[in-house]
């Protein structure tokens, strides 16, 4: 079975929407590991169930059918409680960049580390700011997200996603909302930033201008893998 | 990279506790954060929370106002305790009961004086416009000091005379103005039901609901108006109990002592049994309840209004809070933490215009408005529970943020 050193690892797994006569599939039969210090992007149509997966593999939605382990925990039959725990060992990064606007960016990193309960505030914005410095943003720490340029934001909130030290990162079309260069700065520091760690990505992405940062290219369409080769 | 590396602290501990006990006070300075950074939106809150308050404030004090003025007649009572008719449901319409109880008391070595008091309703020709009103008779032994009537003092030896009266000066106007005919003319003579009854001197009671003038006589007098009556009837009688007297112990052996056509009650019961008539047995208590009700909702419509848009507006972000791993009960507790903030942040200042309201209204009305601690206490419990019941519905958006819509 999958131990620690396969963060993610499916067998079987599918899942439908609605019940009855709408009953509509969207996931069938996926089976996928992705190992430490793997980047994979995930790419597809829309409606592929892309984003599904993800949001399963996330710990944001229940399991219906199939295996999956992620970080250690079975997500078949998890409750509530294990799947909240579970998501605080997962950096997460969106196309739009949700942070809170009434806090300031290093407010808003300090965030995700106060689910830690031994962390004190002092502890906390110290990391905030060092994570900051770490994106390039060590000067705009104390400004507030309206302060801050597109790709500025998207980089306070890789800085949040990777703050909690966590296991692995998911992210949903981050560059979406971001011009050509600012999406290449995010998805390069978002690789450097995992990479010195051993954190694996999983990036759902349309976008053909950062597929170079990938390690395996996974794709996905009407609900199954079509292809996963690694890249070169 | 070196920079990087430094960055490599050492990893979470393992997550096994359940998404509790974390700082309970980071929710509320998160709502306290959240709160701030919107100041129109903030101080609308305020203004609704400080609204409700206020109109709570005038409706208790006005309410409480009311029936004090109600009560003035048992209030300016001198006596520990009292004989009533256990029928009598207000001062102003009585139940007569015989007034050999009074003597009977006296039988108890504690009670020192008992003075029967005899209330009636006739009529009182305004003796400027001639038209006629019903005013309240008070009579009694004037001398004995059982009734505390300010400026009673001064008319007591007048009111031996017969077909004398004191008049109420505080009676509505309706009745004449009585105060400056005595200036001009000195005593003079007004028509009671049909006597001519000369005006000696002027006391204070004030109207209440049930009587809209007073008039303060003998016991002889008031006899001589009232002719119909039966002389040995009486409607309240005063006790006055030697110095120090166990008042509970001589209630209860009076109440051993005398048939059931009387009932013995202490001069705060008195008029507590006053102000019960007038607060359950009339809507007048249901108005201002109801007014008060009505501050609360609006109160509490505004509160959830502002907490809904706050919710509303930031679904996206809650979402990611969700996402990251916070419980969806630190957000039901940052919410509930805005609203208990905007409880108090809204009375502080509802408290302190309504103490300057309450000084406006009474120095314009007769009404006897002040603040005390009771009601700042119990309206501050209302404010809370009013934001508290707005957060309680206003949570309820927060199933809005639904992490797996976010993707």
């Amino acid at each position: 079975m999958a131990s620690a050193n396969v963060p993610v690892a499916i067998e079987g797994l599918a899942y439908a929407y609605g019940e009855g006569e709408l009953r509509r599939p969207v996931l069938r039969d996926i089976n996928l590991s992705i190992h430490a210090g793997e980047i994979v992007l995930l790419t597809g149509p829309s409606g592929s169930g892309k984003t599904t997966l993800l949001t399963l593999i996330g710990a944001l939605r229940a399991m219906q059918e199939g295996q999956c382990t992620v970080l250690g925990q079975q997500l078949l039959g998890a409750t509530e409680d294990q799947r909240v725990l579970l998501r605080r060992r997962i950096g997460y990064i969106f196309q739009q960049h949700n942070l809170l606007g009434f806090l300031t960016a290093r407010q808003n990193v300090a965030m995700s580390l106060e689910l830690d309960p031994g962390s004190t505030e002092a502890e906390r914005l110290a990391r905030a700011g060092a994570m900051l410095e770490a994106v390039g943003l060590a000067d705009r720490a104390d400004a507030p997200p309206s302060q801050l340029s597109g790709g500025q934001r998207q980089r306070v909130a890789v800085a949040r996603a990777l703050a909690g030290t966590p296991g692995l990162i998911l992210a949903d079309e981050p560059t979406a909302a971001l011009d050509r260069v600012s999406g290449q700065e995010v998805v390069h520091l978002l690789r450097d930033l995992a990479r010195s760690r051993g954190v694996p990505i999983l990036l759902v992405t349309h976008d053909p201008r950062i597929l170079d940062i990938a390690d395996r290219i996974i794709e996905m369409e009407d609900g199954r893998i079509t292809s996963g080769q690694p890249v070169d | 990279m070196n920079e990087l590396r430094r960055l490599d602290l050492p990893a979470a501990p393992p997550a096994t506790r359940p998404p509790r006990g974390m700082n309970a006070l980071l929710p509320a300075r998160l709502a306290w954060r959240q709160l701030r950074a919107e100041r129109a939106r903030l101080f609308t809150a305020i203004a609704g929370v400080m609204f409700a308050c206020v109109l709570v404030f005038m409706q208790l004090g006005f309410r409480a106002a009311l029936f004090d003025s109600a009560t003035a007649l048992p209030q300016a009572m001198h006596g520990e305790l009292f004989l009533v008719n256990p029928m009598t449901t207000a001062m102003f319409k009585p139940e007569q009961f015989p007034r050999v109880r009074a003597f009977q008391t006296l039988a108890d070595p504690d009670v020192a004086q008992a003075v029967p008091i005899y209330l009636s309703f006739a009529t009182w020709r305004n003796p400027e416009t001639g038209v006629r009103r019903t005013i309240e008779l008070i009579g009694f032994d004037t001398a004995t000091g059982a009734v505390a009537f300010p400026g009673l003092e001064n008319v007591i030896e007048a009111l031996k005379r017969p077909d004398t009266i004191a008049f109420d000066r505080k009676s509505r106007p309706e009745f004449g103005d009585v105060p400056r005919l005595l200036a001009e003319r000195g005593p003079f003579e007004v028509q009671i039901a049909d006597r001519r009854l000369e005006i000696v001197g002027l006391i204070e009671i004030g109207p209440s609901f049930g009587a809209d003038g007073n008039a303060v006589m003998s016991e002889t007098n008031f006899r001589r108006i009232i002719g119909q009556r039966k002389s040995s009837n009486t409607d309240l009688v005063a006790l006055r109990l030697s110095e120090g007297a166990d008042i509970p112990a001589v209630q209860a052996r009076l109440r051993r002592l005398l048939p059931a056509d009387v009932s013995v009650v202490t001069y705060t019961e008195l008029v507590a049994w006053e102000r019960d008539y007038w607060e359950n047995a009339t809507p007048i208590g249901f108005i201002f309840m109801f007014g008060s009700l009505m501050g609360l909702v609006v109160g509490m419509v505004i509160v959830y209004q502002i907490l809904f848009s706050d919710i509303a507006s930031h679904i996206p972000e809650y979402a990611t809070l969700k996402a990251m791993g916070y419980a969806h009960a630190y957000l039901r507790r940052a919410v509930m933490s805005a609203a208990l903030l905007l409880a108090v942040l809204g009375f502080i200042p509802g408290l302190l215009t309504s103490i300057g309201l309450y000084e406006v209204v009474a120095s314009a009305t007769f009404l006897p408005l002040e603040m005390d601690l009771n009601r700042g206490a119990t309206v501050f419990c209302m404010i809370f529970a009013m934001c508290a019941a707005a957060g309680l519905l206003a949570v309820r958006k927060l199933r809005d943020a639904n992490p797996a819509d976010m993707f």
